[in-house]
């Protein structure tokens, strides 16, 4: 994948993510289903796109009851960290995205997947930043070496 | 009583408790965990293990004993985990529940739980801090209910209104649930044609649904209300399922009573339990007094334990003794309810707390 495209694909991944909370606020803090039939929803269809290896294995961690839904997500997210498009900085405000899951009722829930809202949108708005000039930047990079390239040759 | 069959196992509790509780409780010989009723553990506490009677102490290596300090000592980090454990790492899902004061979990076995209780104006919203979970055992002791159920049947094709009391921790429920199933089944030994029946099972204790599916056999005619109150249970059964039989487990208010009366009036058999140790204290018991006599319950099922036996009765409404086992005539051991193998395994296990004691 190029760099321009990665940029792109780091912004798309964000604006899922933002999706998949939205779908998780209707299951958790409407119909109450517990975390890891949710992840097991996300892991089965198509919704969870790029992060359906995160949720795969996390809910399946889940459903062990070996460990609570921080650990299970941040070493789900480990190890589906090469695959994701992300940034180091995504990486590391995302690893605690599972920590408050489970641990409240209804109404904290709403709260917690609120504010997991929010600090997604605002990486999701520093990825389009990034973007729009470093994309534009990569392309105008691309396009000068392949000139350069040919100018060479000939 | 050879058509007993015991469902019961603790590997349906094994896979929510915390490693080293769960090593200790594994280590416990299959006899001995056969009779092993309650499971409490407290935060800072002793590991307890309560038997029919009495209780005893676990130690790390799965022996009884009677002296706390030799058991395995619970931390407070521990009884958190099995707190988030119980309830999947999930909180929310079980808000209810746990605003109740318990958890019905997979398999049918019940987690109470003890902490500070989060109030929201005048009802509780929910609680924090868990300190002490009691895990509760149940037994689905299929047949228990077959020697007396002769007793209750008015006919191939109805049941006399019939009321099974006992104090707590005799097998009330575990009774009734087999009449049920009985009832719903239907049954050729009885000469009893299965009969449309609905549960009303307000603590979940009956059918132990989980996630809206019975964990325990209640025949294949039953309908179950769970987690509804008595009163509005009768008249949601009443009004939309058409029951022959309601079922419901603990009667304990006059609004009980009187939702009794109207099902009666609507033509629907009751069979029901009540916290009392006969049938006079029954009667004395607030608001059950319109439920006796000529036309109150028809059927009464006592149930009782006597230097660690069990024992049956059943009488009629003038209290004319139909049935019975006594202390003349015992029950079998492993007959009613969570007893079984009390002389052989729980005195094994007796035996092995007293070696552990002298250790």
């Amino acid at each position: 994948m190029g760099l321009s495209a990665r940029l792109k694909a780091r912004q798309l991944a964000l604006r899922k993510l933002k999706d998949i909370i939205l779908f998780m606020e209707n299951e958790i803090c409407v119909l109450g289903r517990p975390l890891n039939k949710v992840f097991e929803e996300l892991a089965k269809g198509s919704y969870g796109g790029v992060w359906r290896p995160v949720f795969e294995r996390s809910g399946s961690m889940l459903k062990e009851q070996s460990m609570d839904a921080g650990t299970a997500w941040r070493i789900a997210l480990g190890e589906a960290a090469v695959s994701l498009p992300l940034a180091g900085e995504d990486m590391d405000i995302l690893r605690d995205f599972g920590e408050l899951l489970g641990k409240s009722d209804r109404q904290m829930q709403q709260a917690v997947l609120d504010m997991e809202k929010e600090k997604i949108a605002a990486m999701e708005l520093k990825a389009k930043e990034a973007a729009e000039t470093n994309g534009k930047l990569y392309r105008n990079l691309g396009a000068l070496l392949g000139a350069a390239l040919v100018i060479l040759l000939i | 009583m050879a058509g007993i069959q015991r469902v019961d196992d603790l590997s349906r509790i094994k896979g929510y408790l915390p490693e080293r509780i769960r090593k200790a409780v594994e280590k416990i010989s299959p006899e001995t965990a056969s009779c092993l009723e309650e499971l409490r553990i407290n935060a800072g506490g002793p590991l307890n293990g309560v038997f029919s009677g009495f209780d005893r102490f676990i130690t790390e290596e799965g022996f009884f004993t009677s002296l706390p300090d030799d058991a395995l000592h619970v931390t407070r980090e521990e009884v958190e985990d099995l707190f988030y454990r119980l309830c999947e790492h999930s909180l929310y899902a079980y808000q209810d529940e746990i605003a109740r004061g318990f958890l019905t979990l997979k398999g049918g076995c019940r987690a109470g739980i003890c902490g500070r209780v989060i109030y929201q104006g005048q009802t509780v919203r929910g609680m924090r801090d868990v300190s002490s979970v009691c895990i509760r055992i149940s037994r689905e002791l299929k047949g228990c209910a077959e020697e007396v159920f002769p007793f209750i049947r008015s006919g191939r094709y109805d049941i006399y209104n019939t009321m099974i009391i006992s104090p707590p921790r005799c097998g009330k429920t575990t009774m009734l649930r087999d009449i049920c199933r009985i009832i719903s089944t239907g049954s050729e030994k009885a000469d009893f044609a299965g009969l449309r029946t609905v549960v009303i099972d307000e603590r979940s204790e009956i059918a132990a649904c989980y996630r809206g599916i019975p964990q325990n056999d209640c025949g294949p005619r039953t309908d179950v209300l769970d987690g509804c109150r008595k009163p509005e249970g009768i008249e949601m059964a009443l009004r939309g399922m058409s029951p022959a039989v309601i079922i419901m487990d603990e009667l304990g208010t006059r609004q009980d009573a009187e939702s009794i009366k109207m099902a009666w009036n609507a033509g629907t058999r009751i069979v029901a339990t009540a916290h009392a140790y006969d049938t006079d204290d029954f009667k004395r018991r607030l608001g059950f007094d319109i439920l006796t006599g000529e036309n109150g319950f028809e059927r009464y099922i006592v149930l009782g334990i006597h230097n660690g036996k069990r024992w049956v009765k059943v009488t009629d409404a003038y209290g004319n003794r139909l049935y019975g086992t006594d202390q003349a005539c015992r029950v079998h051991d492993g007959v009613y309810g969570m007893h079984c193998h009390r002389n052989g395994a729980v005195g094994k296990a007796e035996s092995q707390a007293a070696c552990t004691s002298e250790a």
